[in-house]
């Protein structure tokens, strides 16, 4: 129940807009310390997060001026690839010294190709460029026999593991590029093939797991994040059951088999173990009877002596974790997200959990006050802005970015509302139809 | 001045800056001056298409600094087997690599690739092992340890044994239960049945009900135990006397397992007259055992076309 003021009334914890404004505006305008060079080659994706996360915090066009917006632009741009698709960054792009030899090893990449086209869509840009056509005949390249696609095709092979991040971006670069029609399409005086729409579907039915969750592969440990790609990229390709009478009639294949299931595992990632440190062995014991059970106290009365036990007994925390740790965390109540069943709260989960109850049309059956407190009483970087992985971490791009988006699908002041399945504002989402109707292409349903 | 433009062993090439196109580019690093020329070098190799052992050693330098570079994995294999390499070495070096680098995917692809080829995965479930002491959870270690399982039939061996170990470590780990439920139940492919053999399923009933005992209030093992049963074609209420030892509406007040008490729920609602008894143990859960759900299990109760009622109506009860 949030923080005690002298008085003994709770404030809920609240976003520090102005932080986080500062926080993405450095990552925009200034180099990212070398700690990412590791991830060099995932340049598009982050880029997608600083430009999404501003455009959630409602800076998009006043951080960056129009020229710097343009330059953006280009940047991305510089990075499609001449038969279409985007490369992750201009990195693998031999410039004048390319040739037919080389080719192979400067391949288009998917979750790039995906990022890209949102990026562009979130700065405006009337795509123009994009060439679209090479795209579009380049997707089904990077499709399998078995249903699943990958990340890259060099010299004829797939590469790149089989799990649904590949087919939520593959099916999310069609959603763009010609919305949710099917089939053969003409494109510049030519017939543009489609990916295999039912086999894709298959490969996500064989990934249900026994528990209800879905994993990357059938039998694999189901996983909160698979388990969005996967509901997302079936959302994508409008074949996502979500349980309802509407859906259940339908001649076509649809997934996941068994949606209660999934719902119930989605229900079960909320959770109150935040401490990546601390066992998770304390035996499981009843709530205290004299402040839970009795109802003649106001609301809230209960948590508050929780919150004096929490203080008493502190977590365990490594000296690294304790680094920092923000003096909310003993004192604010808060529930995040696990990723799998028996693992601790954390703030990316909050989109990949979230999201999908929104995308299976049950965006009420976890406590989304319970979340927003976790993020913000915990995870929330009370000095840089951004959010970390675990209460008390440093902010890093993914983080920061999923715990905004995770806070537009709570409702949460100061962030724009997130279309969950694309994972940016419904204000961007909303300008999908202008490509559409100018392509000719529409949103079947 | 770096490592490579002063070794007289790479004079001949010369090094092929990344462009960036023009002005404001997205997301760009502050690359320690020792990466850029690395990269620069790379790109100029690959460009050529060389396959040597000197570009061997660029690539473990470029991984070290940059794991998820995706084309440098496949041009490292592709070198690898042009110059007809000794896998095992090569082993040696993702051992460490994989060490260093826990989150990274790229790593475990080219294992695959690697012990696919020697045909021979002798050692190989020692280091997954050994990868599983600095995390026990790792999904990547997971995947891969199904793999090996599948491509060198490692079913009958000593995987059961195996999750037995991994599960004494730590009886929370559903990763471990996961990898159990797949070799039981993975071999359907091949024709073996899994839960539907009656021996086996008491064997691994008790297996998960000795684990309840242990830790109650542990989600893995009543998951396994319901999917057993709904595997088996066996009714969920087989599971009540079980469950009854954990929860029950009759000591509202001495639940010992949320768990317990939500498949009490389902197992009332397929008894007959039994959704108000059901709806309880739903009220129960809102109320007292698991409020943070509540909503869910007011989701729950109106999938069986029951009224929620207020957390503070039910207390007052």
């Amino acid at each position: 129940m949030a923080i005690l003021s002298e008085n003994g009334a709770s404030e809920e914890p609240r976003l520090d807009k102005a932080r986080h404004i500062k926080y993405w505006t450095r990552c925009l305008k200034t180099l990212l310390p070398h700690q990412y060079t590791s991830n060099d080659s995932n340049r598009l994706y982050l880029a997608f997060f600083i430009i999404s996360a501003l455009d959630l915090l409602g800076v998009l066009e006043s951080v960056p001026s129009k020229e710097e917006r343009e330059d953006h632009i280009n940047w991305i741009y510089h990075c499609q690839h001449p038969d279409g698709g985007f490369r992750m960054w201009p990195g693998t792009d031999f410039g004048v010294r390319a040739s037919k030899d080389n080719a192979m090893w400067d391949p288009a990449n998917i979750p790039a190709t995906y990022f890209a086209l949102a990026s562009l869509l979130l700065l405006k840009d009337d795509f123009s460029r994009v060439r679209r056509r090479g795209c579009l005949e380049w997707l089904p390249r990077m499709q399998r026999g078995d249903g699943s696609f990958g990340e890259t095709c060099v010299n004829g092979v797939v590469e790149g593991g089989m799990d649904p991040r590949f087919g939520y971006c593959a099916t999310g670069i069609r959603f763009i590029l010609r919305g949710t029609m099917s089939g053969p399409l003409e494109i510049e005086g030519r017939s543009v093939g489609d990916i295999d729409v039912d086999s894709f579907v298959k490969c996500v039915q064989l990934a249900e797991a026994y528990d209800g969750g879905i994993a990357d592969l059938g039998f694999h440990e189901p996983h909160a994040g698979y388990t969005f790609c996967s509901l997302g990229a079936l959302a994508f390709i409008d074949r996502l059951e979500v349980g309802d009478h509407a859906h259940s009639k339908r001649s076509v294949a649809t997934a996941p088999t068994n949606p209660s299931a999934v719902i119930s595992w989605l229900a079960y990632r909320q959770t109150e173990l935040t401490d990546p440190d601390a066992g998770i062995d304390s035996e499981f014991t009843a709530p205290d009877d004299t402040t839970d059970n009795d109802p003649s106290q106001k609301p809230g009365v209960g948590k508050i002596a929780k919150i004096q036990q929490k203080a008493v007994t502190p977590a365990h925390q490594t000296a690294e974790h304790s680094v920092g740790i923000s003096i909310f965390d003993l004192l604010v109540d808060g529930a995040g997200m696990s990723g799998r069943t028996n693992k601790v709260a954390d703030t990316c989960y909050g989109f990949w959990v979230g999201a999908s109850l929104h995308l299976m049309k049950q965006p009420t059956l976890y406590d989304h006050a319970a979340m927003r407190r976790y993020m913000l009483g915990k995870t929330q970087h009370p000095v840089l802005g951004g959010f970390g992985k675990f209460p008390g971490d440093v902010p890093d791009l993914l983080h920061g970015y999923l715990g905004l988006a995770a806070l537009g699908l709570s409702g949460c002041e100061g962030v724009k509302v997130l279309e969950g399945g694309m994972c940016l504002s419904r204000e961007a989402r909303e300008r999908l139809p202008l490509l559409w109707k100018r392509w000719d292409v529409h949103d079947e349903e | 001045m770096g490592k490579y433009s002063e070794d007289p062993l790479w004079a001949d090439i010369e090094p092929l800056p990344t462009d960036e196109g023009g002005p404001n580019p997205l997301a760009a690093i502050a690359y320690s001056e020792e990466y850029e020329e690395t990269m620069s070098y790379m790109r100029a190799v690959m460009a050529a298409n060389e396959y040597s052992d000197r570009v061997l050693e660029l690539t473990e330098d470029l991984i070290d600094m940059n794991p998820a570079h995706y084309t440098v994995w496949l041009y490292r294999a592709k070198t690898l087997f042009h110059l007809d390499k000794d896998l095992r070495e090569e082993l040696e070096w993702l051992n460490e690599t994989a060490l260093e680098h826990q989150k990274n995917y790229q790593i475990w692809h080219h294992r695959n690739l690697i012990v696919d080829r020697l045909d021979d995965c002798e050692g190989e479930t020692e280091f997954v092992e050994q990868m599983f002491v600095k995390d026990a959870k790792n999904y990547h270690v997971w995947s891969y340890r199904q793999w090996l399982v599948k491509r060198f039939g490692l079913w009958e061996t000593e995987e059961l044994e195996f999750t037995e170990r991994m599960l004494r470590e730590d009886v929370r780990n559903n990763s471990a239960w996961n990898h159990r439920w797949y070799i039981v139940n993975g071999r359907e492919a091949e024709g073996v049945k899994g839960e539907w053999d009656e021996g086996l399923r008491k064997r691994e009933l008790d297996f998960a009900k000795n684990a309840v005992g242990k830790t109650p209030q542990n989600q893995s093992p009543w998951n396994y135990l319901r999917a057993i049963v709904r595997t088996a074609g066996v009714p969920l209420a087989s599971l009540k006397e079980f469950a009854e030892q954990y929860a029950s509406l009759d000591r509202p007040d001495s639940v010992r397992s949320s768990f317990a008490l939500d498949l009490l729920a389902d197992i009332f609602a397929e008894e007959e007259g039994g959704k108000d008894k059901a709806g309880k143990a739903l009220d129960l859960l809102a109320a007292k055992y698991d409020p943070i759900r509540k909503n869910y299990w007011a989701y729950r109760k109106s999938q069986l076309g029951l009224e929620s009622s207020t957390p503070e109506a039910v207390v007052a009860a």
